[in-house]
């Protein structure tokens, strides 16, 4: 589907400031350029991972969401890093993913557009988004498992799996389960507070 | 339910995105509706920095342990919703023990004052204020907080830690590589990858024995959340905690308690291991700082433990076991380490006085391992003689315990393994009012606490061995041997057992017995190479000291394949020396101290072999640099006293004899020979004091009485100069000088 269409035929509809947004760019990859579509073609399913550099929990989900994504990549399941940090700059972000040896693609949420979307509010946490005909329906949006209760209170392995469940149940359309906790981690952020 | 049924679909998503532009993330946006009264005051530079400096940044700096920086007021800004969240809550900083159950040093606890500051700071809308009442930023620039190590350690090959999956625990073996010991006044731990080294242990290795349990994995490091380490057959029990967690990098002991390294020992650096999202190179440095002056305190590990009653069905979630141990001597506790895996939720530690007083050690509500530490006492807890320590854990094994590592709950026991669990109580305590010259008081708290243990294991062999070895030290050779026979009994051929049984028994006197265990211990096939070599050395000794001339023999073959046995050269030394043989003597001797600068025993009889060829300036600074490395040994002050006095210097003799006199405060020859440097020095009032002593700890000496006649008779006191003859002459009748000394009083 092509997010920016939807964004151009809604905006008619709206005030001038609105328009003026609709315009804007979804997200931005991490050489500058504007990507306003999220689904690649033939995907079935977009799943968005919010991170963030410098949180320890997000880290550690990294070799999680790498696996995730091999794991689905040939059932159509398309995965997204997006930082939404004011903060993490296509440079430094560039420099982590390096580091952290990240092979999905990475978003920076430059007006934390997606960071809306997806109802984030801290890094890690992932929304899950069946494609159908052009359009995005989210199915889930929460943690990725149960490894993390709150802060200092952390499951050797998880026991759940809530990310992956809802990504199976986006590929057989069937409902995600929801979580049964808000996802633990780092505050997103808000823009305008570097 | 299927997709799209009530689910938003994207474009209402959109729609919200549309209006959202402006006002955004209102989940961390601080609320604007605090009252003006609570808050007008408080700003980043006045009130936030000071908090944040003097319990957050050391970890929270660039570079540091923390994952992010919290140094300025733009980093305080930006985390505040967070800062928020986890003093709220105190997961930061990390503090287990409840306020008011033992007052520690360096508490991390925030108080309730400083969290509310903080929330009140950031409902404000987080003010900087005036920059210039800010404190300054304290500085982590140095590479060593302490400046230059006296030596640095390195780890014997780097690890990889892997990028995802469960904490790792793993060992890695630093060897010390000098040929002489050395106190250590501090420690800093430089873990080379500080924000997934969690926290760390160190324990010595006074045998290599981890590193012969593990001969081709030590230099990578060796798996494993607990370890058990061969503590060698002298008593020598473990003393301090070397506990290095993020936010205290360097471990500074106590004036008067620095901890000692020996040629041949390791350190091993027990790891917590949390990966981090990438793998990361564990290339750890240990520094290690210096001190001369030997310490005056020893302190002991003591444990608590309940291990053998961990047996908790699954979904337990109130599992309680308890242990107790009533303390033979005075103390006092310096510190305490909790630990348990990750079934712990409640831990107590109290002490019941004499006079019943409950005396709290710790408590605990909901421990996690994850941030275990060992805390020390503001002020050491002075517990008596009598006093019964208490320990009570409480384990919850349900599914509902996040921590639980199985899934569904199994029944979990006693292990190593973290999946398995444990429950220990460490303390540090310190043992007071001992008199110079008592026996060791650490061995009467070691026998104490063994039988403790063994009356819940009686067949224990750590309990069992450790039992021995304290009567053993004590002189209780009879007690001793008959516990290390039931031990030899359940285990037959190990070598250790028979070996420590064998030298209970020639400590009792049955010299015959001994040696047979002793043959049988060095040629047990199962042994290790230490556990043999102890047996042919002690074989070889036990021969030596019956004058056989097999000894020579036996030492030759124990050093044949013992070659870096500095006792076994010394030993060998002096036993040549003894014979007259004493170009080879010395040839052993330094070969000893080439392996082990500071082996007393060598030492030793190189000064007596330099002092009997008439070389008292080699054998003083000989003598010397061994009083440095064993400053309580009453053999090296008497020898040096006797260099001292070759060389005419009788006051420094004097001044040797007086420390060798206070640490052998029950050795005649010392209070006799003590008597005759003060006789030359002048002082007869002294050297007759002195004379008298020894005379009253070995009253059969007829030398002794002679000499304490001729001083009474040199003070003029004829007729107690008469006595001290005529008692000579009792003892020894044929005594030709007392005949002649009373001759001359009755001519006069």
């Amino acid at each position: 589907m092509r997010l920016r269409s939807y964004l151009l035929g809604l905006c008619c509809a709206l005030s001038a400031s609105a328009l003026m947004a609709s315009v804007q760019p979804v997200a931005f990859d991490l050489d500058g350029k504007p990507v306003n579509d999220l689904a690649a073609p033939g995907a079935h399913v977009v799943v968005l991972v919010f991170a963030a550099i410098d949180c320890p929990i997000s880290n550690r989900y990294i070799p999680t969401i790498e696996h995730l994504r091999t794991e689905w990549k040939s059932k159509g399941v398309r995965v997204w890093w997006v930082f939404p940090n004011p903060n993490d700059t296509a440079s430094t972000v560039k420099k982590h993913d390096e580091e952290f040896s990240m092979a999905t693609p990475v978003l920076l949420d430059t007006h934390q557009n997606l960071v809306h979307l997806a109802h984030a509010g801290v890094t890690p946490e992932a929304a899950v988004f069946s494609v159908h005909n052009g359009q995005l329906h989210e199915i889930y949006h929460g943690r990725i498992d149960n490894r993390y209760r709150a802060f200092g209170v952390e499951r050797p392995q998880p026991t759940t799996h809530e990310l992956a469940d809802a990504i199976e149940a986006a590929l057989t359309e069937h409902a995600a389960p929801k979580p049964e906790a808000n996802p633990v981690g780092c505050a997103i952020v808000p823009l305008g507070e570097k | 339910m299927s997709a799209g049924s009530d689910q938003p679909m994207i474009r209402s998503l959109l729609s919200l995105l549309l209006f959202a532009v402006i006002p955004t993330a209102a989940l961390a946006k601080p609320p604007k509706n605090t009252t003006a009264t609570e808050t007008k005051n408080l700003t980043w530079s006045h009130d936030i920095a000071p908090i944040l400096y003097g319990h957050c940044t050391t970890c929270h700096h660039p570079g540091g342990a923390g994952p992010f920086s919290l140094l300025t007021y733009a980093d305080a800004k930006r985390r505040a919703s967070q800062i928020v969240e986890v003093t709220q809550s105190h997961f930061m900083p990390p503090w287990l023990p409840e306020p008011g159950y033992g007052d520690f040093a360096d508490n991390r606890r925030l108080s309730n004052g400083d969290v509310a500051k903080l929330k009140q700071w950031f409902q404000a809308g987080m003010p900087q204020g005036d920059l210039s009442e800010a404190p300054t930023a304290p500085a982590y620039d140095a590479k060593w907080q302490l400046g230059k190590p006296d030596l640095v350690l390195k780890q014997g090959e780097p690890f990889t830690l892997p990028a995802g999956g469960t904490d790792v625990f793993r060992n890695f073996v630093f060897p010390y590589p000098l040929k002489t010991s050395h106190y250590i006044r501090a420690m800093e731990i430089r873990p080379g990858a500080p924000q997934v080294v969690h926290h760390a242990n160190i324990l010595i290795d006074r045998m290599e024995s981890f590193r012969e349990q593990h001969p081709d994995e030590w230099r990578a490091g060796v798996p494993g959340m607990e370890i058990l380490l061969d503590s060698g057959n002298t008593f020598d029990p473990d003393s301090h905690f070397l506990f290095w967690k993020p936010d205290t990098p360097a471990i500074i002991e106590p004036q008067g308690m620095p901890w000692r390294l020996d040629p041949g020992n390791d350190l091993i650096l027990n790891t917590h291991l949390k990966p981090s999202g990438k793998s990361e190179t564990i290339d750890s440095e240990i520094g290690l700082y210096f001190t001369d002056i030997p310490p005056d305190k020893q302190p002991m590990l003591l444990q608590l433990d309940a291990d053998d009653k961990l047996d908790i069905p699954a979904g337990d979630n109130h599992f309680v076991v308890e242990d107790s141990l009533r303390l033979p001597v005075d103390v006092e506790v310096l510190g305490i380490y909790p630990h348990a895996h990750y079934l712990g939720k409640d831990m107590q530690g109290w002490a019941i006085l004499p006079d019943g007083r409950k005396e709290w050690l710790i408590w605990i509500r909901d421990w996690d391992i994850d941030r275990q530490s060992v805390y020390r006492y503001k002020q050491p807890l002075e517990l008596p003689r009598g006093t019964v320590l208490h320990m009570k854990y409480l384990y919850d094994n349900s599914a509902s315990n996040p921590r639980n590592p199985h899934d569904p709950p199994i029944r979990v026991r006693e292990g190593n393994r973290s999946e398995d669990e444990m429950a220990h109580m460490w303390l540090q305590v310190l043992l007071v009012h001992t008199k110079p010259g008592d026996p060791d008081p650490r061995l009467q708290l070691e026998e104490a606490w063994m039988r403790d243990r063994l009356t819940r294991t009686p067949n224990d062999r750590v309990s069992l061995y450790n039992l021995g070895a304290a009567l053993a030290g004590q002189g209780k050779y009879k007690e001793a041997a008959a516990i290390y026979e039931q031990d030899s009994k359940l285990h037959p051929n190990d070598a250790r057992v028979l070996t420590a049984f064998g030298a209970a028994l020639d400590g009792e006197g049955n010299w015959q017995q001994a040696r047979a265990l002793l043959q049988q211990a060095a040629s047990a096939t199962e042994a290790s190479r230490a556990q043999h070599c102890d047996a042919a050395f002690d074989l070889a000794d036990l021969d030596a000291r019956r004058s056989q001339a097999n000894a020579e023999q036996e030492f030759r073959e124990e050093l044949a394949s013992c070659p870096d046995d500095a006792e076994g050269h010394a030993s060998l030394g002096s036993l040549l020396l003894a014979g007259g043989q004493t170009q080879e003597a010395e040839s052993e001797l330094q070969r000893s101290l080439a392996i082990n600068a500071n082996n007393l025993d060598a030492q030793l009889a190189l000064a007596d072999a330099q002092l009997s060829a008439g070389d008292a300036t080699h054998a003083m600074r000989l003598l010397q640099t061994a009083i440095q490395a064993h400053p309580s040994s009453a053999d090296a002050h008497t020898q040096l006293a006797r260099a001292y006095g070759i060389s005419g210097d009788l006051n420094n003799a004097e001044t040797e004899l007086n420390r060798a006199a206070v640490l052998k405060p029950d050795d005649a020859s010392i209070h006799s020979a003590l008597s005759q440097v003060m006789a030359q020095n002048g002082n007869l009032d002294g050297a007759i004091t002195e004379q008298q002593q020894a005379l009253k700890l070995f009253a059969q000496d007829a030398d002794g009485w002679n000499n304490l006649g001729v001083l009474e008779a040199r003070k003029g006191d004829s007729a107690s100069a008469r006595k001290d003859f005529e008692r000579a002459l009792a003892i020894q009748p044929d005594h030709a000088q007392a005949r002649a000394n009373l001759a001359h009083l009755a001519a006069q």
